[in-house]
């Protein structure tokens, strides 16, 4: 098998931003087929918790894409990297889950609203999602670039998507995982 | 703010009960079912500075559980935890080095309501454990 770099919120839901978590603690439906199929799990940072913190509001990447976050994101690829490269060199096959819809972590999809700010009043259900890789995404692809390693296969995790589907996500991680 | 299904219970597991072993100790398994969050700790096998760092990054994210009133509690060991979380002003919280999944559970069971949830169970936060059995017994 190999090695699953992982959001953090997916071993851990008490780093969701609030309102947004879906299970008490390990968010099973995920690491339960990564286990069954014999990977090693690493965890990766919540970028957005260290940042923002636990009262943050739910936010779209024109939100977070400044320079100081940036700079956070970076560090925190240059921790990650650190990993993925101590996991190639040992000959590790590797993948990446991250969350779609995350403004930091998604890796196909994430969010995108040019115009919100100011007092939140936006309503559920509002078209933020978007092609594109989050902003901690994006900082770690650049970070194995510059050491030249090849980015990981991905696959995102899709609960916070509308019309997630519970059976079709575990069929793309199990896609993913067998390469 | 709505409630949602976190548990405001933080388990900060040494690599070895995340990835354990063929015949090591699931601590992950125990933890997941008993609706604990995870911080994994760095592995044993990574160089001293790449550990120095996540664990520089696991002691700023503790800071934030800890100062929200999350429970938090180390499960395993880690010689350089301590030092990352004095950094951050954050004591080491109560540890267990289990022996057995039964005595990891008990370990688990036996914890108080985090204070984020209030000396009644209810949330003093963003967000409340609608979903979680303390919060439902204290209620009850």
């Amino acid at each position: 098998m190999g090695v699953a770099f992982v959001a953090h919120c997916l071993l851990n839901q008490n780093s969701k931003v609030g309102e947004g978590a879906h299970c008490a603690g390990v968010y099973s439906p995920v690491i339960d087929v990564l286990r069954a199929k014999g990977w090693r799990i690493e965890q990766m940072p919540c970028p957005e918790l260290a940042f923002s913190g636990l009262n943050r509001f739910w936010g779209v990447r024109e939100q977070y894409d400044t320079v100081a976050y940036r700079r956070h994101c970076r560090r925190l690829a240059v921790a990650v990297a650190d990993v993925v490269s101590l996991r190639a060199e040992q000959g590790e096959d590797i993948v990446l889950v991250g969350i779609e819809g995350s403004p930091s972590m998604g890796v196909r999809i994430t969010s995108s609203d040019p115009e919100r700010g100011g007092r939140p009043r936006w309503p559920e259900g509002t078209d933020e999602h978007t092609g594109g890789e989050g902003i901690f995404i994006e900082e770690l692809r650049g970070e194995l670039e510059r050491r030249g390693i090849g980015f990981p296969r991905v696959v995102g995790e899709t609960h916070a998507l509308a019309g997630h589907d519970e059976m079709a996500q575990q069929a793309a991680l199990e896609d993913t995982l067998d390469g | 703010m709505e409630r949602d299904e976190r548990s405001y219970r933080i388990a900060l597991t040494a690599d070895r009960y995340v990835n354990p072993e063929p015949d090591g100790l699931d601590g992950l398994g125990v933890l997941a079912e008993a609706g604990w969050g995870v911080i994994q700790l760095p592995a044993e096998d990574y160089p001293a500075a790449v550990a120095d760092r996540i664990l520089a990054e696991v002691a700023e994210q503790v800071q934030e559980f800890h100062r929200h009133g999350y429970d938090l509690v180390l499960v395993g060991e880690n010689d350089k935890l301590a030092g990352a979380l004095a950094a951050v002003g954050v004591a080491v919280p109560d540890q267990v080095v289990p022996a057995s999944a039964a005595g990891l559970r008990a370990f688990l069971d036996a914890r108080p309501l985090p204070a984020a949830l209030g000396p009644r169970g209810h949330a003093v936060g963003p967000a409340s454990a609608a979903g979680h059995p303390a919060a439902r017994d204290a209620r009850e």
